[in-house]
């Protein structure tokens, strides 16, 4: 992941991307004990193509296909990895990639967002991985509250923790029976 | 719950936080390690018989 991670800094450093910040499982890692997957999300800001307010991902990929690194279905297989680049698409997006923490792996510099955007994108989400992966988070003691209760309510995510919480944490505490 | 039951949650939470504190760069080689022995299953020619069958 090493040789990875140096292919898309340089990707950063020559303009064909901006900011990024590593999510999904290998983001989480960064907080929780490492889990099984096959796959980096890279989530970048990418550049607007000329006179077009698109975002694109068309120079990621021909600047990878040039140094012989092919798609793959959705991936793009780099250094054994592969790789998705969802690019940001709404403001939670944008705010978990502007404000994600610096950090280095193996001697390479990279990014992951607060564990309090990546509760949020979760729920946001809302597969069973994802609310899998906010219970772990919660188990952790990772989060700030004040700070996740902030993001939340800026991006309207209230509801869902309200509904989370009655879905997964309402028989958190252990009943009468459980006791020892 | 029973004791023993609880002993082994006990037991799983320790690990799972011994693993948590661990470097970001000791957590990827162990998800390297992960990502190789599902990849490795993914190609056994048992799993792939199963697949076929299902």
């Amino acid at each position: 992941m090493k040789a990875t991670l140096e292919i898309i800094n340089r990707m950063q450093a020559e303009g064909v991307i901006g900011q990024y910040a590593i999510g999904g499982a290998v983001g989480a890692t960064f907080y929780l004990e490492p889990a099984a997957t096959l796959d980096i999300d890279i989530f970048v800001g990418l550049p607007k193509a000329s006179g077009s307010s698109l975002l694109t991902l068309a120079p990621v990929y021909e600047y990878l296909a040039s140094r012989g690194y092919n798609a793959e279905k959705e991936n793009i297989v780099i250094e054994g990895w592969p790789v998705q680049f969802p690019p940001t698409r709404d403001a939670l997006d944008e705010e978990a990639l502007q404000q994600a923490v610096e950090t280095a792996l193996e001697g390479i510099p990279t990014r992951v967002p607060s564990p309090e955007h990546v509760v949020a994108i979760a729920l946001r989400t809302g597969r069973a991985k994802d609310f899998a992966r906010v219970l772990q988070f919660i188990e952790s003691g990772v989060l700030e509250p004040a700070k996740l209760d902030a993001i939340l309510g800026r991006h309207g995510l209230v509801e869902r923790w309200e509904q989370f919480g009655i879905r997964f944490l309402r028989d958190a505490e252990p009943s009468e029976r459980d006791k020892p | 719950m029973t004791d023993w039951m609880r002993r082994v949650l006990e037991s799983k939470r320790a690990v799972r936080e011994r693993l948590r504190t661990l470097s970001f760069s000791e957590k990827v080689e162990l998800l390297e390690k992960l990502r190789e022995r599902s990849l490795a299953i993914a190609r056994s020619p048992l799993r792939q018989s199963a697949s076929r069958k299902s």
